[in-house]
């Protein structure tokens, strides 16, 4: 994984906010760059090729009447457009519209975003895109991934020319964070009973991600885990009543995690 | 909250909506600081991570398409640009007019040079003593063959841009090779007695189209001399410079191949007399230079 620190504010305001932070960012990988560029294109072939299907249909009967052929005269214009359109304009109008996005790049997650983090502009997108000729289509594609492995930040030719970044947006778990939520409210009167036992924050984490799994977890996998985690956080428990619980391995986590 | 933003744009959200919004985001952008010192590496760190940043993207966006913004574009900051970049328009010239004279000489030596450049059709037609053109334009509509015309040239165009990327080596070959072509045309035509036919037909269009192609062509220069002669900067942060200029030269060539392209198919086949075929692209070509060389001049 390629991490980028950018440094984030490059336009602070008189409110001085508090924004003088490092944000990481995932760069997109050669792989999933690939696939989206496919993505595209086979979405672009197919259209090209039901269009040139039914333009071939019209156009065999040039004797046919007056409306047949008007409609294959009209099919064949948009043969030529849709050429043009999937050539330069697809990846122009879809990054501009979607925030620096094409469909396949949404079903891989990525985006396309200015080197200093800002979205892009219609102008960044045109500059990006109508580079593709000679970094992205047919055999230049080689040019294309050759840069996206060498250049530190990932970037193509044209990514260079207009500063953007094509970076992956993780979907992130939200479920541990829910749970917390609710637990969190429900747990307040336990913690005043009994004194409260601090876990470092990867500990704690690792416990909340086991006890919101388990119940997809396979019985003896289940027990491995408990058994597992039992063994590494009991020393934390030192001093408290739970260091003397005969609680099996799950219940002992389960309460552990309530007087955390 | 984000979801709702992402989704509406902020024209059409509340303004308390919206002060809420960045209150959350100052508040958000806290905690990510305080997360970056005290929990290294945890999940909760890139979850703020990415919070922050949808939010930034949100907060921070560009400004939107509108009308006004599009006109200022091709009023003020086109021409602007192409001024800014005369001397890379020269050089592409002087490469297509080189071609051209090449085009001419080569013809000159050996007839048989045009084989190389010109389909079969094309000769076959000069040869037997009519333009080429005839025949394409009276067997296929004029919409047809327009749209065929400016997308090709547009993609020509474009990629005369793009070329400047391999260090102008692409554009340098598509202006010579357009410039040759042209070149082997008019010898061939002027050879077979056909050169006032051939003026005639490329009278209406012919100054536009070769205009348009030379600005993208220097669209292609600007980008390589970018990359050659980075001066003070370096060279990813000229080549980014020089892009922004480069490619609104090229966006200008945009709508003139597509008048042009309209014009060969329309007009340029048609009865037309030929004072008027040749006042009207005289007009068309000069309007073209006047506008790059004048417009936004005098900004308010």
């Amino acid at each position: 994984m390629t991490t980028l620190s950018s440094n984030w504010d490059a336009r602070r305001t008189d409110l001085e906010l508090p924004e003088e932070i490092d944000l990481q960012l995932q760069m997109a990988n050669v792989g999933s760059r690939t696939l989206a560029i496919l993505i595209d294109l086979s979405l672009c072939g197919l259209i090209l090729f039901v269009v040139y299907s039914l333009t071939v249909l019209f156009a065999r009967d040039t004797a046919g009447d007056f409306i047949t052929r008007i409609s294959g005269h009209a099919l064949t214009i948009l043969l030529f457009l849709l050429i043009f359109g999937f050539q330069w304009c697809y990846f122009f109008l879809f990054e501009w519209s979607w925030n620096g996005q094409t469909p396949g790049k949404r079903l891989m997650h990525l985006r396309v975003i200015k080197a200093d983090g800002t979205p892009v502009s219609g102008i960044d997108v045109l500059l990006r895109n109508l580079s593709r000729p000679i970094d992205t289509f047919g055999p230049m594609g080689l040019l294309g991934l050759l840069m996206i492995f060498v250049s530190r930040k990932a970037q193509r030719l044209g990514d260079l020319m207009a500063r953007t970044l094509v970076i992956h947006e993780t979907k992130i778990d939200w479920s541990i964070f829910d749970e917390i939520e609710a637990s969190g409210t429900a747990a307040q009167g336990a913690t005043a009973i009994s004194p409260s036992i601090r876990l470092a924050a990867d500990q704690w984490e690792l416990l909340h991600r086991y006890l919101n799994r388990r119940e997809q977890l396979q019985p003896e996998m289940r027990q491995r885990l408990a058994q597992s985690l039992y063994d590494n956080l009991r020393p934390l428990a030192k001093g408290t009543d739970l260091e003397r619980s005969l609680l099996p391995p799950e219940e002992w986590l389960v309460e552990l995690a309530r007087r955390t | 909250m984000l979801e709702t933003i992402e989704v509406r744009g902020p024209r059409r959200t509340s303004r308390p909506f919206l002060q809420e919004l960045s209150a959350l985001y100052r508040a958000t952008t806290g905690d990510l600081a305080y997360a970056q010192t005290h929990y290294r590496g945890t999940t909760l760190l890139l979850f703020l991570h990415q919070l922050v940043a949808r939010a930034h993207n949100q907060i921070y966006r560009p400004h939107r398409f509108s009308l006004r913004a599009a006109g200022n574009f091709f009023r003020q900051e086109v021409p602007r640009a192409v001024r800014e970049h005369l001397q890379a328009v020269t050089w592409s010239a002087i490469i297509f007019l080189l071609g051209t004279a090449l085009g001419i000489s080569a013809v000159q030596f050996d007839e048989h040079a045009a084989s190389i450049i010109l389909p079969t059709y094309v000769l076959d037609s000069i040869y037997s003593g009519h333009l080429w053109t005839g025949s394409i334009f009276s067997v296929i509509p004029a919409p047809v063959t327009s749209t065929f015309l400016f997308t090709s040239n547009i993609s020509v165009a474009l990629i005369a841009f793009a070329g400047g990327l391999s260090f102008g080596l692409i554009t340098g070959w598509i202006l010579f090779q357009n410039g040759f072509m042209l070149g082997v045309a008019f010898k061939l035509c002027a050879d077979y007695g056909l050169l006032g036919a051939l003026l005639t037909f490329i009278a209406g269009h012919g100054f536009l189209e070769i205009s348009a192609i030379i600005v993208a062509g220097g669209a292609g220069f600007t980008v390589a001399n970018a990359l050659l002669n980075p001066g003070s900067h370096s060279r990813s942060d000229a080549l980014a410079l020089q892009g922004r200029s480069a490619v609104r030269m090229a966006a200008v060539s945009v709508p003139a191949l597509v008048v042009a392209g309209c014009i060969e198919s329309f007009i340029s086949p048609g009865e037309f007399s030929t004072p008027f075929k040749v006042t009207l692209g005289l007009t068309l070509g000069g309007v073209f230079w006047l506008y790059l060389l004048n417009s936004g001049k005098n900004p308010r």
